[in-house]
């Protein structure tokens, strides 16, 4: 009984922890959209949630490993969405494509910061991201959806057989360059109403 | 507990290259195993019966070990199509071993004509009209050739009456539950993904670039090696999944990709844990497995 | 008259057909009724699956298989312009895992089938010994065999440009006690002496152990006289041991793919084969004539090629492999590459011929490869030299070699001492 009561007080702490963890992180998303990554500190991100300073590195060592967290984070949250997707046995490899992409549209859409921060600190700033973050093993969560989904769709003859990173270039590639001319407030429509034309064009790119 | 009389057994072949009968040959007890028996017939020893009298006479044997492919017409000897000898030997016999693949699932001689080349209770892993009268009796004993131990255990198995746990495809749990990747001296290049890029090192994992099957083959040669000695990835040759109902397949020496992924896990491991632990494996570089194990001197 | 015989234990079995004129035979048919196809199952695969497949042929010359299935690809890259440069050390691990095979095979012989179907012609018992040796030796050579192949039957670690396997010194001491053991073994109880006695001897006599057994038993059925044949022999496969060529009446170092010619035959699923028009003998007593060893050649003057010059010859050649597989050992140099191709080149047209020395004669695989795949595969194995039932003019060399007999018995006693093998025959 005792036991019991200790680990659930244990699992409230943890859960307690990892929603702090998470709130510092948002924070730090939407200012590093506002103003940018380098003109960021951490006391900016300390006021923002009301945390002081010191307990926000009892969370995070240091800003280059709370940049890392965010792209395992910002990974996770997108690659549970395509997981969702790839567990949709019933979904033709053109629907999995169409939902993949409004995911990542709406994504773009709603909660831009992930995307830009994907986009203008992770690609653009590789230095801060060596070590812990080299490879791609921090957008391991994200990726490893995209391989299932390309997987699949080999292994049940929509998708033609290729070399991993040809196929994922194009899908990747043309998607971050939508989301980026739409952070550039260039393109003339939302960002939505292209979702059933690329979802088009990438399967016809990538059917076997 | 004492036998007043030996079990009978009779060593019977189809359409085979005999890589079974000099597999067991090399076992090293083979000859006290086979005076536990009395010998029908065997394709080495010799036994007061010719294979004209194994074919013509009605003798019985406690014990029949099928080796080789069968068709059910076209395949005679002295004058008899063997399938219709085999069944009949197996309508009696207490106990119906398939030794090799292809007497389990058709195996290399199959391909030659499928349609109407299988195993004798198995056509690749779809149990036949055979398998529904002998599948009480029946033991897969599939590899190619089996090895050696398989076959001999399995026999002083069933001298002792001890219990013998058989999967699905009736094969002895005790070897083919496990796979041929277990006890592979490669194992650390595996789980680090440090993959061979040529032939004839000693470090290197084989199952990326050249074809390797072990990690989903149910067979135990890196557990009790081959002639006690080696196994196929010992010396830098992949595992050809010879124990399996697919086997051969096309392509062997290559690994089959779906854009550039395992199209074949491991054993009970799912693509996406596979996955994960293989981008995280990749992203690190084990400086001990990306050089040689060994620098001779010039 | 016309008598049937179906003859067993040869690696598989045979129908014979003999006829019987005045008490003795005077031809015999051979049959070998099925046949597996490997040639075809091999159409349109991948070029390397060859190194797999053919070794499936047989179950006691599969490493012979091997080796001559990637000499065919060596070949056919060799004349497309990709030069095959094996190291020495795949040369010589090459050597010894095929030279211990041809062992194994031959202990089988004398132990499995010669001294007791020789026993059985005075209708005595074999000894139960006779099993547990060949089973001792023929083991523990194997094993040898399997430290660098990595199992036997049915390895594939000769690859084109080498082998796969990458052994230490360590593995090497391992096996020169293997065949140290093997070499025990033969002084101890096949031939009763040891091998410096053994290359000093003058005649068949001198030699003891369970060979002189068998010697004796040979002498006691005229054997010194019976099973001639033409008198024609030939040898294809490259070996350092073995020289290649053709003797017929007279010796030729030159010996040519290009005038062997195979042909469908009556009723068998085994095809013939000739080499210009002619029969000729494969095996021990081949490469031994070839080889010109003094003693062969004295031997060779005076019983010609009688069943017992061409026994001899297997029992000489078997003391001659295990002498060079330990020197073979001995000069190995681990810190050579095992491999030199990297990889096989993508879309690969080539045209090889792959020739071995197996235990029972020279072995040939051709393969034509186009676009990576094999377009077609032939494989003529040495039983096929030996027992095909001939051409138009002449029957063939064990056929000839069994004319005369006066009884079945004596008849496929003789027939054995080809060492017959029935599943390479009708690949």
């Amino acid at each position: 009984m005792l036991q019991s009561l200790s680990r659930r007080c244990a699992m409230k702490a943890e859960t307690k922890r990892s929603k702090k963890k998470e709130s510092i992180i948002k924070a730090a998303l939407t200012l590093f959209s506002l103003n940018g990554f380098h003109k960021t500190t951490i006391p900016d991100i300390a006021r923002r949630i009301g945390m002081s300073t010191g307990n926000i590195y009892n969370y995070f060592a240091s800003k280059d490993i709370l940049a890392q967290e965010i792209i395992k984070y910002t990974s996770e949250v997108l690659g549970t969405e395509i997981r969702k997707i790839n567990q949709q046995k019933t979904l033709s490899t053109h629907e999995k494509i169409h939902k993949i992409v409004e995911v990542y549209f709406t994504m773009a859409t709603k909660k831009p910061e992930m995307i830009e921060y994907f986009l203008r600190v992770y690609l653009s700033h590789r230095e801060v991201f060596v070590g812990e973050c080299d490879k791609m093993i921090c957008v391991a969560g994200f990726i490893t959806e995209i391989m299932i989904f390309f997987a699949d769709g080999v292994e049940c003859g929509d998708l033609r057989d290729q070399d991993f990173f040809s196929a994922f270039g194009l899908f990747m590639g043309y998607l971050g360059g939508m989301a980026f001319l739409n952070g550039e407030a260039i393109l003339p429509r939302a960002l939505e109403d292209y979702i059933d034309d690329i979802a088009y064009n990438i399967y016809n790119a990538l059917k076997t | 507990m004492a036998r007043s009389t030996k079990l009978k057994i009779l060593w019977l072949q189809s359409i085979t290259c005999n890589g079974n009968t000099h597999s067991f040959f090399s076992h090293p007890n083979f000859m006290t195993l086979m005076q536990k028996f009395e010998v029908i017939y065997h394709p080495i020893l010799d036994s007061k019966y010719s294979l004209d009298n194994v074919i013509n006479k009605k003798l019985t044997c406690d014990i029949l070990v099928l080796e080789g492919a069968f068709r059910e017409t076209g395949m005679q000897k002295a004058d008899r199509e063997i399938y219709e000898i085999a069944k009949s030997y197996a309508k009696k016999a207490k106990h119906v071993i398939t030794v090799g693949n292809c007497s389990t699932f058709g195996g290399v001689f199959r391909l030659y004509d499928p349609e109407y080349i299988g195993g004798f209770c198995f056509n690749d892993e779809t149990p036949n009209e055979a398998y529904k009268l002998f599948k009480r009796k029946l033991i897969s004993l599939p590899g190619c050739p089996a090895h050696p131990r398989w076959i001999g255990n399995l026999l002083s198995m069933i001298l002792s009456q001890r219990q013998i746990l058989l999967d699905n495809f009736h094969r002895p749990i005790e070897v083919y539950g496990y796979s041929a990747h277990a006890g592979c001296p490669r194992n650390e290049y595996f789980e680090w993904k440090v993959d061979s890029k040529n032939y004839g090192h000693k470090e290197g994992c084989l199952f990326y670039e050249y074809g390797c099957q072990a990690p989903y083959t149910h067979a135990n040669c890196n557990k009790i090696l081959w002639n006690e000695v080696s196994s196929k990835t010992r010396v830098g040759t992949p595992c050809f999944g010879c124990t399996e109902p697919y086997f051969p397949k096309k392509d062997l020496w290559h690994t089959n990709t779906l854009m550039g992924i395992p199209a074949t896990m491991p054993m009970g491991v799912p693509r996406r844990a596979y996955l994960t632990i293989t981008g995280i494996a990749k992203s690190f570089s084990i400086k001990r497995l990306n050089e040689p194990i060994i620098k001779y001197k010039k | 008259m016309k008598v049937k015989y179906l003859i067993e234990k040869i690696e598989g079995e045979a129908e014979l057909e003999f006829d019987f004129k005045n008490g003795l035979v005077d031809n015999v048919n051979i049959y070998f009724p099925f046949y597996r196809g490997i040639e075809e199952i091999l159409k349109n695969r991948d070029a390397m699956d060859a190194l797999v497949i053919t070794p499936r042929v047989c179950g006691i010359c599969n490493h012979a298989h091997l080796i001559a299935s990637v000499r065919a690809i060596e070949n056919g890259l060799n004349k497309a312009g990709i030069n095959i440069d094996l190291t020495q050390k795949a040369i010589s691990l090459r050597e010894f895992t095929l030279s211990c095979e041809i062992v194994q095979s031959h202990f089988k012989w004398f132990y499995l089938v010669a001294l007791p179907q020789l026993l059985n012609l005075d209708r005595m018992k074999c000894p139960d010994n006779y099993i547990l040796k060949a089973s001792w030796a023929s083991t523990n050579i194997v094993k040898a065999l399997a430290i660098f192949s990595g199992q036997w039957p049915h390895a594939s670690y000769a690859v084109p440009g080498g082998v796969s396997c990458d052994p230490t010194y360590e593995d090497i001491i391992q096996a020169e006690s293997l065949v140290d053991e093997v070499i025990r073994f033969v002084e101890n109880e096949l031939i009763g002496m040891n091998i410096d006695e053994y290359h000093k001897r003058k005649e068949i006599s001198n030699i003891k152990g369970d060979m002189a057994i068998m010697f004796g038993m040979l002498d006691k059925h005229n054997m010194k006289i019976k099973g001639k044949s033409y008198d024609r022999f030939a040898v294809f496969g490259e070996h350092p041991i073995f020289q290649t060529g053709q003797y017929n009446k007279k010796y030729s170092n030159d010996i040519d793919f290009s005038h062997i010619e195979e042909h469908p035959q009556h009723n068998s699923k085994a095809k013939s084969v000739t080499y210009k028009d002619m029969c000729y003998e494969v095996g021990p007593l081949a490469r031994a004539i070839m080889t010109k060893n003094d003693f062969m050649l004295n031997l060779h003057d005076k019983y010609k090629d009688s069943v017992l010059t061409r026994v001899y010859a297997r029992l000489d050649e078997t003391i001659k492999l295990l002498v060079h597989i330990k020197s073979l050992l001995a000069n190995l140099n681990v810190k050579e590459l095992s491999c030199t191709l990297a990889n096989m080149p993508k879309a690969l047209e080539a045209d090889g011929v792959g020739m071995v020395e197996a235990a029972r004669g020279s072995l040939i695989h051709q393969s034509i490869i186009k676009d990576g795949k094999i377009q077609k595969y032939n494989i003529i194995t040495p039983t096929q030299w030996n027992l095909s039932s001939g051409t138009q003019k002449e029957a063939g060399i064990a056929a000839q070699a069994i004319k005369g007999s006066v009884s079945i018995e004596e008849a496929t006693f003789i027939f054995r001492t080809f060492d017959v093998c029935s599943v390479c025959t009708t690949h």
